[in-house]
């Protein structure tokens, strides 16, 4: 019986379609703004873990034209090895800290020689720096360090890569020209890709001693060059009081010159989610826009139905409609649009967030809070827009509905 | 009394002027009987039969329907003593044209809270009732005028009302049909429902057990009748059928 409304909406296919867009677009840019956020969120979460939490990194910055003479004039060499003993040594209470020195050579074993690795020079506290363990024998030590030895640890990717099933452990490895021993295979690290921190596969890693990279790889021009040191501290709210003093250290002992940069993950990343609440400030916009235009688009057309339908409301009435029927009856349909509405833009919005994913290559997460909301959504829409519409219905003579041609 | 009407006034307001359409109007009806009425047009038989159906409220006076003082009630009331104690039949059956047959004549049910199989039931049997068993998947635009009408006299019936309001039942039919219509509402009146029908046609009334004639609002005559019983054949639907 109250299906008249139901079988008017499948009459009208178009009409209840033009009806609906306002809403499937408004919700589905709730849903994908919703999903952008989530994802956005957990890659976050993600790769803070992966980096380590609480790091600063300092990265030595290549200068060019005037600025590159000024540093030479200055004696500046860039960020050394000899950056991180100084901080070491000035900064007792910092937990963890390592250069890094990424190599640009091959690794081969038995003239098998795997893509896409990166060669990491980093020393022992590199580990517990990036939260990463080894799943296999042991990481880079003190000694390991101390002593420039010819020692590596895998990725996991690339022990997978050299030797299959077999057991790295205490084989050999060529990097570049020198022969390597393997003292531990990392465990696999799940890697988020892009995002703000541009973050390579370290399970494609083999890191050795940075100075072994040092002193086996040395860079005529630049023998103490690092291009990283990483730096931990113990809690979240010493991150930037440590840099500062750190870039104060670094600003005297490189004569002021900036061929270094700080850099604080934690930050970047709290950036980037400023920038992504003005990313929802549009996209939520957008949002209600289109649930205005489309809530009004559904009063519009209820309004026509209300008055093409007085008739059969005048009818309904002489036969014991109280006018609470009535304005349930096309408060129910208006509601039942906006749900259809909102369901379809509810699939077209995760479309979306997937369509993202694929070609901006963004972390997107449709998650049940975000349907709920959606659904919310379509239902006040229906509500609010057809309340008016309802209440004309419900408020008609019953006589002169009844007269109505 | 079922229906007991007293000093009823029923004023419409035009723009500046008023429409008295029902004076001061007296009127009881017994359970049970069958009553016309009659009048010139504009005399007010709808606006009277509004009023006894609860679809509209006096502007003065005093409306008592089954010992239920009708014009203090509230929208929500009022609906429901229409749906439970009044059945209407109208001049244009007031079909509702996308529900089927059945559909249509389950609806008073639905207001009154039926649940469908029982609903469905029911219509069956009034449908049975007035000869349309056939036809309860129909559209009502695929039947006939008379099967129209008897379609929204099953409606009407199906909460078993007391009171059975009919305005020109006849009216849009011709007089063959129009006389099965009548003899339907006769069989109704033999089972007890109390009937008030409006007509224009002296045949019409010759069914009836009381013929009200109304004047510019006010009852101009009120004789009780029983042509039939007393013999005279004179109407014109006796002739036809
Ligand atoms: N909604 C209305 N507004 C104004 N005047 C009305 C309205 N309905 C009926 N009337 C007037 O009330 C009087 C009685 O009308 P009605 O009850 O329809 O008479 P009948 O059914 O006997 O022809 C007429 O003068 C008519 O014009
Ligand atoms: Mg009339």
């Amino acid at each position: 019986m109250m299906r008249i409304g139901v079988k008017n909406l499948f009459l009208h296919k178009l009409r209840t379609a033009l009806t609906m867009l306002g809403v499937i677009f408004g919700v589905g840019a709730v849903i994908a703004m919703l999903s952008i956020g989530e994802g956005a969120r957990r890659q976050a979460v993600e790769q803070i873990r992966l980096l380590g939490t609480n790091n600063i990194r300092i990265h030595h910055v290549e200068l060019g034209g005037e600025a590159a003479a000024a540093a030479d004039y200055r004696y500046s060499p860039g960020l050394t090895a000899g950056d991180e003993k100084m901080l070491r040594a000035k900064l007792p209470t910092l937990c963890a800290l390592s250069a890094i020195r990424f190599l640009d050579v091959s690794v081969q074993r038995a003239g098998h020689e795997p893509a896409g690795v990166v060669v990491v020079g980093v020393n022992d506290e590199y580990d517990d720096l990036t939260n990463s363990r080894t799943r296999r024998g042991r990481f880079i030590s003190w000694l390991d360090a101390r002593y420039a030895r010819r020692v590596c640890v895998l990725g996991a990717e690339i022990a997978r890569d050299l030797f299959g099933v077999q057991d790295a452990l205490d084989r050999r490895v060529r990097i570049g020209e020198e022969e390597f021993l393997v003292v531990g295979v990392m465990e696999r690290k799940s890697v988020a890709t892009g995002g703000v921190l541009e973050m390579r596969n370290i399970n494609r890693d083999v890191y050795i001693p940075v100075a072994a990279a040092l002193k086996r790889f040395t860079d005529p021009d630049f023998p103490d060059r690092v291009d990283e040191i990483a730096v931990q501290v113990s809690d979240a709210a010493s991150v930037v009081p440590s840099s500062r003093v750190i870039d104060r250290i670094l600003e005297k002992s490189h004569r002021g010159v900036h061929d270094y940069e700080i850099v604080i993950p934690d930050e970047l990343l709290a950036q980037s989610q400023r920038t992504q609440r003005i990313f929802n400030i549009v996209m939520g916009s957008i949002a209600a826009l289109s649930l205005l235009v489309g809530g009004i688009g559904i009063m519009n057309i209820m309004l026509a139905s209300v008055t093409e339908r007085t008739r059969e409301i005048g009818i309904r009435r002489a036969i014991g409609a109280s006018e609470r029927d009535i304005l349930g009856q096309f408060l129910n349909e208006t509601l039942l649009i906006a749900l259809a509405g909102g369901l379809i833009g509810i699939v077209l919005g995760a479309g979306m967030a997937f369509a993202i994913h694929l070609f901006a290559s963004w972390e997107t997460v449709v998650s049940p809070v975000a349907v709920l909301v959606s659904f919310g959504i379509s239902a006040s829409v229906g509500v609010i827009f057809g309340l008016y519409p309802a209440r004309q219905a419900a408020q008609k003579d019953p006589i002169e509905a009844l007269r109505y041609e | 009394m079922l229906i007991d009407l007293q000093a009823l006034r029923r004023v419409y307001h035009m723009g500046g002027s008023e429409v008295v359409a029902l004076d001061e109007l007296d009127l009881q009806i017994p359970a049970g009987e069958f009553v016309t009425i009659m009048g010139p047009s504009g005399s007010g038989k709808s606006t009277l039969m509004h009023l006894l159906g609860c679809l509209d409220r006096p502007t003065a006076g005093r409306y008592v329907l089954d010992g239920v003082e009708v014009q203090a009630l509230q929208d929500l009331e009022l609906s429901r003593l229409r749906n439970q104690k009044v059945g209407f039949v109208f001049q244009s059956f007031n079909l509702i044209a996308q529900l089927s047959v059945s559909e249509n004549v389950q609806l008073p049910l639905v207001y009154a809270g039926v649940r469908p199989p029982e609903r469905r039931r029911r219509a069956q049997e009034l449908l049975d009732a007035v000869g349309l068993c056939q036809r309860q998947a129909h559209r009502p635009n695929e039947l006939s005028g008379g099967e129209r009408q008897r379609v929204a006299i099953a409606r009407a019936l199906a909460n078993r009302p007391k009171l059975l309001l009919a305005d020109e039942p006849t009216g849009n039919l011709d007089s063959k049909t129009g006389l099965g219509i009548m003899k339907l509402f006769e069989e109704l009146h033999q089972d007890g429902t109390t009937l008030v029908l409006v007509t224009h046609d002296p045949g019409v009334a010759e069914w009836s057990d009381r013929v009200v004639r109304m004047l510019d609002g006010r009852v101009e005559s009120d004789t009780s009748v029983r042509l039939r019983e007393a013999g005279a054949s004179s109407g014109e639907w006796r002739e036809v059928g």
